[in-house]
């Protein structure tokens, strides 16, 4: 080993690290980012507050105060919904995960147990819930913890405040139901922006792209033949997932029209964003860079993984700008609820969001050297 | 448009301008149909900007290129069925055989009754026509690129240093293609900096610097006027002192090549008697002589004071 010739090109791959300054950005400023925007999260989680919806159906002062107790802990931000209403119908129309039903004669079942000691007495509290939701699970424990407390500090006898769940979808659902749609979604994404992003640096790099402008091949027929070559690989994934999935986790999807229209409106978006990636990075190692800094934040924003609740409002606001949510709804009405009016909506609005994309992104792509 | 025009290319005035560098300054030429027209200069010279203008890949800041008579920045979609380019750095598919490269171009020019077979032979690519891409020595590939730019059977063939990077063997290999286009007739434009490519290959050259057109002219007549003397070379049956002292002496500057050889440059050819008398008087032992006229090279040097080889393995950039 010879220091003066490692010392040398040492110094030579930092000058090129510096003077790329789109893969400066993306290796320092990035991560830093990622770090502020996740540390954040995680720091705030002691102090979420999650939305929680409570359907008082006794309407007594002691029914009252168990919801007040649940405001008091801190942990829980309570809407009010009318007893009038049908809880489930609300929490659908409403997009709410979990509405909270305190039952009638609750005020009377906690008079025969605490005054008459009556080891019988109980109320039973109801979680009208969305299993399609990913932060249901930490709200409901978040819960039971809370009643735990509460059975503690009135006795040692058996528990007064006891729960069941009742999910707001008609069907039995499961997560991986809920899961595999969000994955679908994910995968075609990911290898979508990638092979834009390769196959464009990669040519443009190598020359490719300066040998076919001197061909009758126009950009567009270029960027639609690289469309059709991604949604062909979408379709090919997708199946496999599909077929996985049936075979090891026994899902129920409703494979329809819907599904390859989801797929093409994915592939539009991100082949669209990749164009426009290459436009602005030009090194094959920044692209990919770039690629992985639209890529990381849609997985974790998206609600894919993570739950949209967890996270402070303006991300909140900010996941819903992402396209990937869209598209990760729009599998899930589809596949799931059968919900051809959601799906359709969403697909609207993915739809416009792929045109636009896909414009830019062919505007963007040079197909002539320099002006 | 399909009407017979004298001159293939006529370019007024080009001027290609990045930032503060002017890459191509005011240059204007025009080139016959039929001929090869040869584009010399070495590296950052301006000549592939300005082949890149007129195969209508680039833009010009300013000037005028028609190309088959029709107007470079305006007219892409006619033009390019028309000419076929070998790019520089010509690259293709990595994981697409000789073959299938060739099928694909051909569709991309709507060509149905391309010869690829012929073509694949015109380049002596048979033995190789199932290789990958990336198993193609250099050579190779740019006899692929060479095949690719003729797929359309094009009017005018582009061929940006076809030969920059190629080891002696494979660049005679290429010149052989080069020739036989010549031959069919072909208008062919070539930009290089090596200088017997030109020699052999063109019947224009034109030669520039520092994005001017320093001087053009047919290969005959631009030697013809810019060689004002003569290179006389002697060589001698040992290594003699007296022939350096005997040659200085009429006034003329002796240099010792290759042992055995004095190269002396004379103004008049009566000045090559007097040396050889002068020689044989003293007694030179003399085993041959050879009288010519600069070489392309030689008159390159003359014209720009800059060599034509700053860099024989090529480089890749625009220049």
């Amino acid at each position: 080993m010879n220091l003066r010739v490692v010392g040398a090109s040492l110094v030579v791959s930092l000058k090129s690290f510096y003077r790329e300054k789109t893969t400066m950005f993306f290796t320092t400023t990035f991560p830093i980012l990622l770090i502020l925007v996740f540390g954040t999260i995680f720091m705030e989680q002691d102090k979420v507050r999650f939305d929680l919806c409570v359907q008082d159906l006794d309407q007594t002062e002691t029914s009252a105060e168990i919801a007040k107790a649940l405001a008091l802990s801190g942990r829980f931000k309570l809407t009010r919904v009318d007893p009038a209403i049908d809880a489930t119908q609300y929490a659908r129309d409403n997009n709410v995960n979990l509405v909270l039903i305190i039952p009638k004669e609750y005020e009377k079942s906690y008079i025969q147990y605490i005054q008459f000691d009556d080891p019988r007495a109980f109320v039973n509290i109801t979680y009208v819930y969305d299993p399609s939701s990913s932060s249901v699970i930490t709200k409901m424990q978040l819960l039971n913890l809370a009643f735990a407390k509460m059975n503690q500090g009135l006795s040692a006898k058996s528990p007064f405040v006891r729960t069941s769940e009742i999910s707001i979808h008609t069907k039995k659902y499961r997560f991986i139901d809920f899961f595999i749609p969000g994955i679908i979604a994910m995968a075609v994404m990911t290898a979508s922006l990638f092979g834009s992003v390769n196959v464009n640096t990669e040519l443009r790099q190598k020359g490719i792209i300066r040998k076919l402008s001197t061909t009758p091949i126009t950009r567009t027929d270029w960027v639609l033949s690289n469309i059709l070559y991604q949604f062909l690989l979408a379709v090919i994934s997708t199946t496999a997932m599909l077929s996985v999935s049936y075979a090891v986790f026994d899902v129920r999807l409703q494979i329809n029209a819907w599904l390859p229209l989801f797929i093409i409106l994915d592939v539009f978006t991100f082949v669209g964003i990749g164009m426009i990636l290459t436009r602005i990075v030009k090194e094959a190692q920044s692209a990919a860079a770039a690629a992985n800094a639209i890529i990381f934040p849609m997985m974790f924003l998206s609600g894919s993984f993570f739950p949209l609740e967890m996270m402070p409002r303006f991300l909140q606001t900010f996941a819903r700008a992402l396209p990937l949510y869209y598209i990760n709804e729009g599998l899930r009405a589809s596949m799931v609820f059968r919900d051809n009016a959601a799906a359709l909506s969403y697909s609207a609005i993915i739809g416009i969001v792929a045109a636009l994309v896909f414009i830019v992104g062919i505007t963007a792509t040079r197909w002539e050297e320099g002006i | 448009m399909t009407t017979e025009v004298e001159y293939v290319i006529e370019v007024e005035n080009l001027t290609k301008r990045y930032g503060s560098l002017m890459a191509v300054d005011d240059i204007s030429f025009k080139v016959r149909q039929g001929e090869v027209f040869a584009f010399l200069g070495p590296n950052g010279a301006g000549k592939t900007t300005t082949v890149e203008i007129v195969e209508t890949i680039r833009r010009p800041t300013s000037g005028k290129v028609r190309l088959l008579g029709m107007d470079v920045t305006k007219k892409k979609r006619d033009i390019v069925p028309r000419i076929g380019v070998l790019p520089q750095g010509f690259s293709s598919f990595d994981r697409i055989t000789v073959r299938e490269t060739m099928q694909y171009y051909s569709r991309l020019f709507g060509c149905r009754n391309a010869d690829i077979d012929g073509l694949i032979e015109l380049v002596n690519l048979k033995d190789k026509a199932k290789e990958r891409y990336m198993k193609l020595s250099g050579g190779l590939r740019q006899r692929l690129g060479i095949a690719i730019a003729l797929v359309n059977d094009p009017e005018v063939v582009f061929l940006d240093e076809p030969t920059t990077g190629l080891d002696p063997r494979a660049r005679r290999q290429v010149w052989e293609v080069l020739l036989g286009l010549k031959k069919k007739g072909k208008t062919v434009f070539l930009t290089t900096h090596y200088m017997e490519e030109a020699e052999l290959l063109a019947d224009t050259v034109a030669i520039i610097s520092k994005g001017k057109i320093i001087a053009m002219d047919s290969l005959v007549q631009l030697i013809e006027n810019n060689a004002d003397y003569l290179l006389l070379t002697v060589t001698l049956q040992s290594v003699d002192e007296k022939a350096f002292e005997v040659v200085g002496k009429m006034g003329f500057k002796p240099v010792l090549n290759n042992h055995r050889n004095i190269n002396v440059r004379v103004e008049r050819a009566e000045d090559i008697r007097k040396i050889l008398n002068a020689m044989k008087e003293a007694g030179v032992p003399l085993l041959s002589m050879d009288v010519r006229k600069p070489n392309l090279e030689q008159i390159f040097l003359k014209l720009t004071g800059e060599a034509l080889h700053e860099d024989t393995s090529g480089g890749r950039g625009a220049e």
